[in-house]
């Protein structure tokens, strides 16, 4: 009688629960049919976010099945993700690719376009493509407080050579190895600082510790939204230190069918410096949603009508 | 097999027995971390248990709260503390004591629970008073228990110690997250094995320490009987 009535239970829930899975799997059925799966991943800091957003959004739109696997980490662990298939796409951004995917063979430049073309040359037999790189920038820089900037009548990064000794340098754990971060500012510019705090790249342990006076010169990001608010300033890069880093998607060849390159060049095409400026702005500054910020930037500039 | 090896020639390496992220550093800063979170903790713990397993009330509600500690992930009490507090070593203190409370609070309680009632009369019967009576009497009998609470607090925050260095803090879980930060996996599992040695050299330690606060005669009780007379040299 017992089994009876447990095996009637089965039955029971094993029937809600291919009622629930075919209700599941009907719903994206109701839109156009898939074009096929995209994965996009992201670095760890909120722009990449938003850019994976607005990419996926984009192919979303034009029918693709379009998952996100976000704030992954750094390059070391994205890239490493692409090569394997685990993501497909990921906003890159042309010199920090460039170095990455060439092994520091120090050929970023000025020229994105240049750049990009670098970057497919080292790309192509892993069986990934870099599409047009976009106007919109966002470069590493360095930014010191106010206070610091006024005491020492700071403009650029030269400046720094000399009192690099008395000051604390934040950045993310991989600066030391970088070529544009701690190695570079101490071949290019001769900055020797006091010490290095391993915190994370302009992220919540930068601005604590900015905050508390642990460090006085820290990396940002150029088009950083709050760092004014933050009281901080960024020094020009006189000696050219950092590279031209626009937006571009990269991405593996299986899935750069001449559809999905379309569609992500055209985003690509009408994303400006400002507007990533303005983007970071909703997320760091009023604290919304990066899908929420992709999807209004995305109907605002008509990608959806 | 490779990777082992690579783990060792690290530890070979020079370069990493020296300056601000060297060996020496590192494992200072580390055990000064976990010293001061085990002492806040300690002073926290101990008279709390100690007193209340004297008097044997309260003890279910003290194990209760402190127990509550346990169950509060001390990644969790890391972020939180970071939120309200920023920077520095008050986040990773907060989330070790959370941590190393409660089984020196249970141990402590129990401890003083479990001294003989014959042998808390005696010293009554012999003109103790209260104070003296804990000190002098109940506490002694007391310590290895107490001390099996210290040791098991001191393991647990020597190897969660290493969180710290998720806010920027140093000691070495530097080694782990910058290791796995730069994907150089050696690295971490070199900052691994230096946790577990020191893990493990504080158990050995504290059991040392142990040894030396046990009284005499409780050691001698636990001892062979050829062991025991030997040592009743002066009258």
């Amino acid at each position: 009688m017992n089994t009876r009535r447990a095996s009637l239970w089965l039955v029971g829930a094993l029937a809600a629960i291919s009622v629930i899975a075919a209700a599941c799997g009907s719903a994206p059925g109701v839109g156009p049919t898939t074009k096929g799966k995209i994965t996009v991943g992201g670095f760890k800091f909120p722009e990449s976010s938003i850019l994976a957003q607005i990419y996926g959004q984009a192919l979303a739109h034009a029918g693709y099945d379009v998952t996100y696997k976000l704030n992954i980490g750094q390059r070391e662990i994205v890239a490493p993700a692409l090569k394997n298939g685990d993501i497909d796409l990921y906003a890159g951004y042309t010199a920090s690719d460039l170095e990455f995917w060439n092994n520091k063979a120090k050929e970023a430049s000025g020229d994105p376009v240049a750049e990009t073309a670098k970057l497919n040359s080292h790309l192509d037999s892993q069986g990934l493509v870099a599409l047009d790189p976009s106007k919109a920038q966002d470069q590493n820089a360095f930014a010191v407080t106010k206070a610091i900037q006024q005491q020492y009548n700071l403009t650029k990064m030269s400046d720094l050579a000399p009192i690099g000794d008395k000051l604390v340098l934040g950045a993310g754990s991989e600066c030391p190895t970088r070529p544009f971060c701690l190695p570079g500012l101490q071949q290019t510019y001769g900055i020797h600082f006091k010490a290095f705090k391993a915190l994370d790249t302009d992220g919540p342990l930068t601005r604590a510790a900015f905050k508390n006076g642990t460090i006085q010169v820290g990396l940002v990001f150029s088009a950083d939204a709050d760092l004014d608010s933050l009281g901080l300033v960024v020094l020009d890069d006189d000696k050219h230190l950092q590279n031209a880093d626009n937006v571009v998607p990269v991405l593996r060849k299986q899935v750069a069918s001449d559809d999905v390159k379309a569609i992500l060049n055209k985003v690509s095409a009408g994303l400006s410096t400002a507007d990533l400026v303005a983007l970071n702005a909703k997320v760091s500054l009023d604290h919304q949603d990066p899908d929420a910020v992709a999807k209004a930037y995305l109907e605002s500039h008509n990608y959806f009508s | 097999m490779r990777f082992f090896g690579e783990v060792w020639r690290w530890f070979g390496d020079p370069t990493h027995w020296q300056g601000p992220d060297g060996i020496p550093t590192r494992i200072a800063e580390h055990i000064h971390l976990s010293a001061e979170s085990l002492a806040v903790a300690a002073v926290i713990a101990l008279p709390a248990g100690i007193v209340l397993g004297h008097y044997g009330r309260f003890g279910g509600l003290a194990i209760n709260i402190s127990n509550a500690g346990r169950a509060l992930p001390s990644f969790g009490i890391l972020v939180v503390a970071f939120q309200v507090f920023g920077l520095g070593d008050l986040p990773v203190v907060l989330a070790l004591v959370a941590l190393a409370v409660p089984p020196m609070v249970t141990n402590s309680y129990v401890a003083l629970r479990e001294v003989d009632a014959d042998i808390r009369e005696a010293a009554r019967g012999m003109g103790y008073r209260e104070l003296a009576q804990v000190l002098r009497v109940e506490l002694p009998l007391a310590v290895p228990l107490i001390m099996g609470g210290v040791r098991t607090s001191a393991v647990q925050v020597v190897a969660t110690a290493t969180l710290g260095a998720a806010i920027a803090g140093g000691g070495l879980g530097r080694y782990i997250i910058d290791g796995i930060a730069t994907q150089d996996y050696v690295k971490t599992a070199a900052g691994a094995v230096l946790v577990a040695l020191l893990a493990f050299a504080t158990e050995v330690g504290l059991a040392g320490v142990q040894r030396l606060l046990v009284p005499r005669g409780l050691r001698l009780l636990n001892a062979p009987a050829a062991a025991r007379t030997t040592t009743f040299k002066v009258a």
